[in-house]
């Protein structure tokens, strides 16, 4: 991988491509997952991103958690979300109707109840499997505040998925 | 491998992706000199992808800064066509490395000096095809060419357009 990000950073179109085919797996799941319906546009953009400042990224072994941190925020601004530095708990959890409770076996209409920055904290801490430590780097926000964040995150799922 | 025990991006999460023409574009925004053209060609794509891809045919047919394209070599590895061949554009022969998927193909002139990217997805249900077909010199400081790049990708296009509305005549030589 580190020959691939080197060659892509030397503009090798070759490798670029080859370094998003290999990326497009990680970056489907984190990008689908917060930015939903957008999930695509959000992976191009993220992408793009990636491919026009991958010359900044000085450390090849650091290149899945500095994808990371593009595609979450590239997802959460493609998704139309707030800033990833708000303070979490102005974060408001959607109102859903009993309706909605009752069928919420779908997952996508409960990702979608939640805020794309709270649909990030999921997707980072429980199935990425990221420390909070990690997903605060990711989230560029302190680790207290992805504690707190979280919680609610969490607690508004579980809620919806298992009412 | 969830601690809330949530299904996986395998059993039910939304999972983002990029098609053919998204991939495309991705290197069209970020390679400087990159030009492109992208929109519907009206012929089903199963009749346009294999078309496009006999490069040997098809390339001089509708890029007319190609006399002749001769293939050397040709690896078939699952979905992916690999081939080593040459283009001689006004007498000049450069020699390409090519990748060929469904839908996409990705042509590179030793030395990176010319790259040629060619993307389609069905549209309409099969019927049309979504055609984006872009050029590129990758090499640093090729950017004040793209204007004209750009003149020969929508010249490409619309000579593909052209060919396509008449069925893709065999009118070679």
């Amino acid at each position: 991988m580190e020959d691939l990000v080197r060659a892509a950073q030397r503009g090798d179109p070759e490798a670029m491509d080859a370094l998003v085919r290999a990326l497009m797996p990680y970056v489907g799941r984190v990008c689908g997952a917060i930015a939903l319906d957008r999930g695509d546009d959000a992976v191009q953009e993220t992408f793009i991103a990636v491919l026009k400042s991958l010359g900044a990224l000085r450390e090849p072994a650091a290149l899945k958690g500095w994808v990371r941190r593009i595609a979450v925020r590239e997802s959460i601004r493609v998704a139309g979300g707030r800033t990833v530095t708000m303070d979490p708990d102005t974060l408001p959890l959607p109102e859903v109707p009993p309706a909605d409770i009752a069928t919420s076996l779908d997952i996508r209409a409960t990702l979608a109840a939640l805020a794309p920055e709270q649909r990030a904290i999921l997707v980072l801490r429980d199935v990425d499997g990221l420390s909070e430590a990690e997903v605060a780097l990711a989230m560029r926000v302190p680790v207290g505040t992805v504690k707190s964040r979280a919680h609610r995150a969490r607690a508004a799922f579980r809620g919806r998925w298992q009412p | 491998m969830s601690r809330l025990g949530m299904p996986t991006p395998d059993n039910g999460w939304p999972v983002g992706s990029l098609d053919p023409i998204g991939r495309a574009k991705v290197l069209a925004a970020t390679i400087p000199s990159a030009a492109f053209h992208h929109g519907v060609i009206d012929a089903p794509y199963r009749t346009v992808w294999p078309w496009v891809t006999d490069l040997e045919h098809s390339t001089p047919s509708f890029d007319t800064q190609v006399d002749k394209v001769v293939i050397h070599r040709r690896e078939v590895e699952g979905d992916i066509t690999r081939l080593r061949m040459t283009a001689t554009s006004h007498g000049v022969p450069l020699p390409f490395r090519v990748r060929i998927e469904d839908g996409f193909c990705m042509m590179r002139a030793q030395a990176r000096l010319y790259l040629v990217v060619m993307a389609a997805v069905p549209e309409d249900g099969g019927e049309r095809t979504r055609f984006l077909h872009m050029e590129a010199i990758p090499l640093p400081g090729t950017g004040p060419v793209r204007p004209l790049i750009q003149r020969e990708v929508d010249s490409d296009f619309s000579n593909l357009q052209r060919l396509a509305e008449s069925g893709f005549p065999d009118d070679r030589p």
